[in-house]
């Protein structure tokens, strides 16, 4: 699977791309800042792109802005875009283009690398992966509104997995349940907030994060 | 006669004795040797002031020697019983001789025939010392004018009351309209014929009017006599320059005094030499009204560069106290950020040093407690890093330094927890200054909201025109919030008083709560706040 890699430290790029060719991935280029990026995606048509949000020459969010427009151009070209905070704005305007392949994570997330080569996989498969932060974030804001407030505890559990990307049989192991409890109660969750269930992961990510975000 | 007199002084003295002996003995001992002698001079003084002014109003009074007794008894009574009042009335004895000086400068002259006196020079025919009648009694009036400021206490109820508006101590430049009266009466000497100011009841008539109305002037207008006395003297200085230039061997071009005496301030111009004395006083006069212009005219002052603008001065003194608000907020958010560090991401630093020398030990014995240690040496940093992450926040938020302020407020409003509207409308990135102050504004605003509206719904709008950035945060909250109570909102203002912004708001029971922000972004400093 070939990969770009976007960071503008020298440490932690050269600890990614150590850590993702350790797992077997094909790193076509590593850069170092937004334009290179963007050339390299463009032109190189990963499989998977991972971008810190902060990059030169602005030192701003011109690692978000250079995968976006290279989003734009490519529709559905997957990325993963790492940053020190995650700010729900910047999860929107990732999810707004409804394309999948997307992923917002914490840099943190990479210490467990388990858990963050599952995500590059799944962005890479056209996937959508949210940090539990903004989750938390998301629900927190409208945890007080009906029908929220109708799941169980169980269920926001479900919920939140569920909007970070993971599949039944992940949330299951985290969960330490059954898959079949947790078909249980996702079928109940989409009943309880009117939405249509769908069998596609992916689809269903989609659909409680666009819920959660309306 | 010489023995009458004799007798009148040895009673005189008498009775200054009593007074002095009473005084020290009954009234409050003096503390110090000069405030003996202090006491005993002003003793001295008034009776002396007393029994003068008596021998000047009333010729014959001292043939009669029950009065000859009873006026030093009376003094004495006077200075036991009410040693303030008896002190106050020295100046204004004065005062009041003074003025008598200048009726006598107008009823006789060097050619008068009938013989006359003030004070103890005689007055008449061919008597040189008629000009010494002028000079002497503005000197009273000037040595009256001095101890009465000197001794009047000024915060004393009669002197509040009779100073009215002068007497205010945060406003000590007022008290320079007092020399309007002195103007006025060396004007009124000048200009008013004797018939109207002098002997007889139509004179004390006229000059209680003329006096009376000028202290009411002074009183009621304290700071536009002040400027009318220093016109005046510069006017009445230039005035005797004119007088005193056309004086000629056939005289001066005003007449004034029955005897055809000109009476230019304490000159009584006659001729020629005198009236070179009147030149100098002329311009002495001119030379005491420039000086005073300053003092009494603002105007001038500004003019002058002296510079005290009252806009400006009240913006100097709020600047001032908005930049030590500025610099202790500062200083206490570097100690804040110093202790977080110090006792969060700092210790989770070391506690994982120490962590990973226990692994180095332990990986060649246990390896699996080693292990156990790492996983916690893991947990160690990501804690570390979120703390570090929550801290920066804190400091100046991400999307602000990314995106700017308007950015910087949606993500405001998507990470509050109700739902939160926004309608902004800026042209671009504001001076960074202003855009951390006033994010941290509506967080705050937005977090009391939270906090004690109980609101579901929220509307942040923001527009910039007319360079105001105006920020109006409505919650639709249960109301009643009181901007005095709690010290949210006070940081707030402190916050943005900084930059000359304002807080302002509206809350009434029942909701909505309106917290309304203007920051002026194109003001007159442009290093503070230019947007």
């Amino acid at each position: 699977m070939r990969v770009v890699v976007a960071e503008d430290l020298f440490l932690l790029r050269d600890g990614l791309v150590r850590l993702l060719e350790a797992h077997g991935f094909e790193i076509t280029a590593a850069v170092d800042s937004a334009p290179g990026l963007l050339r390299a995606l463009l032109d190189g048509r990963p499989d998977v792109a991972i971008v810190d949000v902060r990059l030169p020459p602005t030192f701003t969010d011109d690692g978000l802005r250079a995968a976006l427009e290279a989003r734009a151009q490519v529709p559905g070209l997957p990325v993963l875009v790492l940053s020190q905070y995650v700010e729900q704005l910047y999860a929107r305007e990732l999810l707004a283009d409804d394309g999948g392949g997307v992923g917002y994570l914490l840099k943190d997330r990479v210490f467990n690398d388990d858990q963050f080569i599952d995500a590059v996989r799944t962005v890479a498969a056209g996937g959508t992966v949210m940090d539990s932060e903004v989750v938390a974030k998301l629900l927190g804001r409208r945890a007080r509104e009906e029908p929220l407030a109708r799941l169980s505890a169980r269920e926001r559990e479900v919920l939140e997995l569920m909007a970070e990307g993971r599949s039944n049989s992940a949330i299951a192991q985290r969960l330490f349940v059954s898959e079949k409890a947790v078909s249980k109660h996702s079928t109940s969750i989409f009943a309880k907030l009117d939405l249509a269930l769908s069998d596609d992961d992916n689809r269903r990510v989609l659909a409680v994060l666009a819920y959660l975000n309306a | 006669m010489e023995t009458r007199n004799l007798m009148t002084a040895l009673v005189l003295m008498a009775a200054c004795a009593l007074a002095v002996w009473l005084r020290t003995g009954f009234g409050r001992p003096p503390k110090s040797p000069r405030g003996r002698a202090a006491e005993v001079g002003w003793c001295v003084g008034l009776l002396a002031i007393v029994l003068t002014i008596i021998g000047q109003e009333q010729p014959g009074f001292y043939q009669q020697y029950p009065a000859v007794f009873a006026v030093p008894v009376a003094v004495a009574a006077l200075l036991v019983l009410q040693p303030r009042l008896a002190f106050g009335l020295v100046p204004a004895g004065l005062i009041f001789l003074s003025l008598a000086g200048l009726v006598a400068a107008r009823d006789y002259g060097f050619w008068s025939y009938i013989p006359g006196h003030f004070l103890f020079l005689p007055l008449g025919q061919y008597s040189l010392q008629y000009y010494l009648v002028l000079p002497l009694a503005y000197g009273l009036l000037g040595l009256g004018g001095w101890l009465g400021w000197r001794v009047l206490d000024r915060q004393a109820p009669v002197i509040r009351l009779l100073l009215g508006p002068l007497s205010d101590p945060a406003r000590p430049e007022r008290l320079w309209g007092l020399l309007l009266l002195p103007v006025v009466i060396m004007a009124s000497e000048l200009l008013i014929p004797t018939d109207f100011l002098g002997a007889g009841t139509l004179g004390v008539v006229v000059s209680l009017v003329v006096f009376s109305g000028s202290f009411w002037f002074i009183r009621r207008h304290p700071e536009l006599a002040g400027g009318l006395a220093t016109g005046g003297l510069v006017v009445f200085g230039a005035a005797g320059l004119w007088i005193a230039s056309a004086w000629s061997s056939w005289g001066g071009p005003l007449r004034t005094a029955a005897n055809q005496y000109v009476l230019y301030g304490a000159v009584a111009i006659s001729s020629r030499p005198l009236a070179s004395v009147a030149i100098a006083q002329s311009l002495l006069f001119i030379g005491l009204g420039l000086w005073l212009a300053p003092r009494t005219i603002p105007q001038t002052r500004r003019l002058l560069g002296w510079a005290s603008d009252p806009d400006l001065l009240s913006r100097v003194q709020r600047l001032t106290e908005s930049r030590a608000v500025a610099v202790d907020t500062a200083a206490a958010d570097l100690r804040r950020l110093e202790r977080d560090l110090h006792d969060g991401a700092q210790a989770r630093l070391v506690a994982l040093g120490m962590n990973l020398r226990a692994i180095e030990r332990l990986i060649p014995s246990s390896p699996d407690a080693a292990l156990a240690l790492v996983v916690e040496a893991r947990q160690t940093s990501a804690r570390a890093l979120t703390e570090l992450r929550e801290l920066v926040r804190g400091v100046h938020p991400p999307v602000l330094a990314d995106r700017g302020l308007a950015d910087a407020i949606r993500a405001l409003a998507l990470d509050t927890p109700m739902k939160v509207e926004t309608d902004i409308d800026l042209p671009g990135r504001l001076a960074a200054p202003v855009e951390t102050a006033c994010y941290f504004a509506v967080a705050e605003v937005l977090t009391n909201a939270v906090k004690h509206s109980g609101a579901r719904d929220a509307r942040i709008a923001v527009s910039h025109s007319d360079g105001l950035l105006r920020i109006m945060v409505t919650d639709f909250g249960m109301g009643g919030a009181d901007p005095a109570r709690g010290s949210g909102l006070a940081g707030v203002e402190r916050r943005l008083a900084s930059f000359d912004g304002i807080v302002a708001v509206s809350s009434p029971v029942g909701g909505p709560t309106m917290v309304v922000l203007e920051v002026p972004c194109a003001s007159s400093l442009p290093k503070i706040s230019s947007c």
